[in-house]
């Protein structure tokens, strides 16, 4: 299976996408498109194969986001820069369940990374967060996301992956080649 | 006796020795006429009189345009009502990063802030093997 990852695109098939949590599907299927287009909150990237290329095997988007250095306590506010801290959002990552089982979630997350790297080197960000579903917690924690907060606390659990882990992952990945 | 009028000493003084001399640039440039006129009445509506002052401002204008796109900022104009108007120049696009993402809110509790500030703060960890896998796809 050759697959491709690109951004969304107004033509992609996604009426059809079901990755069995219907909030997810239902925001590829409506919001997406309307989200990067027409009011710009955030970008998602599908993953297709190369024979069927309009047919949107599984997605993730990601939008940009700060915190402001006053919200941090202030014991920590020393070792930070003097500005708001860039963090990119990993908002969704989904595969259709079709085709659950073949590493599509690994290829996506592995792009998402890299283009949190590139998006550190060309703009600035520290980190990537995303607020992942409890039985999903264990699945970015193998990527080294770690729970932010109070670990038993609500639906989803947000994640923080620090971008000097994913710069010393890729680092290390380009020497071992 | 001493002349009435002393004569200037060609020497230079020590603090021209050590300051190196600044050398201007000259710049020449073919303007067709339309364009010509142009610099005119730019330089008569914001009261210029002088080349070198219009190049100077607008070469500063332009090194900001160049460094806001750069960042991935877009340049726009916004009227008093509210209407905005984005700079599309192509030539500036090409210095836009290629991966340019819209700003989002997210809610976060104290706590959450507060392990985040502490993970920000402190030694990074090591990549686990999964994650150096996924940069070698």
């Amino acid at each position: 299976m050759a697959i491709v990852i690109r951004k969304l695109e107004e033509y992609d098939e996604v009426e059809h996408f079901d990755c069995g949590d219907e909030p997810l599907n239902n925001y590829l299927k409506r919001h997406a498109w309307m989200n990067q287009q027409k009011i710009a909150i955030g970008v998602t990237y599908v993953a297709v194969e190369q024979s069927a290329p309009r047919t949107v095997l599984g997605y993730f988007t990601l939008a940009a986001s700060s915190l402001k250095r006053e919200q941090f306590p202030k014991k920590y506010v020393r070792g930070l820069p003097p500005y708001d801290l860039p963090l990119l959002l990993l908002a969704r990552l989904a595969v259709d369940r079709r085709f659950a089982g073949r590493g599509l979630g690994a290829a996506l997350i592995s792009e998402a990374l890299k283009i949190a790297l590139h998006i550190a080197e060309e703009i600035g960000c520290r980190c990537v967060i995303t607020d992942a579903y409890r039985d999903k917690i264990a699945w970015y924690a193998h990527y080294g996301f770690k729970p932010l907060g109070d670990a038993a606390a609500g639906k989803t659990q947000k994640m923080f992956l620090d971008v000097r882990t994913i710069r010393a992952a890729y680092d290390r990945a380009e020497t071992e080649r | 006796m001493p002349p009435a009028i002393k004569k200037k000493s060609s020497a230079p003084t020590a603090q021209a020795r050590t300051q190196p001399k600044v050398r201007k640039t000259k710049f020449q440039a073919d303007l067709a006429p339309s364009e010509d006129q142009m610099v005119r009445s730019l330089k008569a509506e914001l009261e210029m009189t002088s080349n070198s002052d219009f190049l100077t401002d607008a070469l500063a204008l332009f090194r900001w345009a160049v460094s806001e796109r750069k960042r991935g900022h877009r340049i726009l104009s916004e009227s008093a009502m509210g209407e905005r108007k984005v700079l599309l120049f192509p030539r500036l696009e090409r210095v836009a990063p290629e991966v340019n993402l819209p700003q989002a809110e997210i809610a976060w509790t104290p706590q959450e802030i507060e392990s985040l500030a502490k993970l920000a703060t402190g030694k990074p960890a090591e990549p686990t093997p999964a994650l150096i896998r996924a940069m070698r796809h």
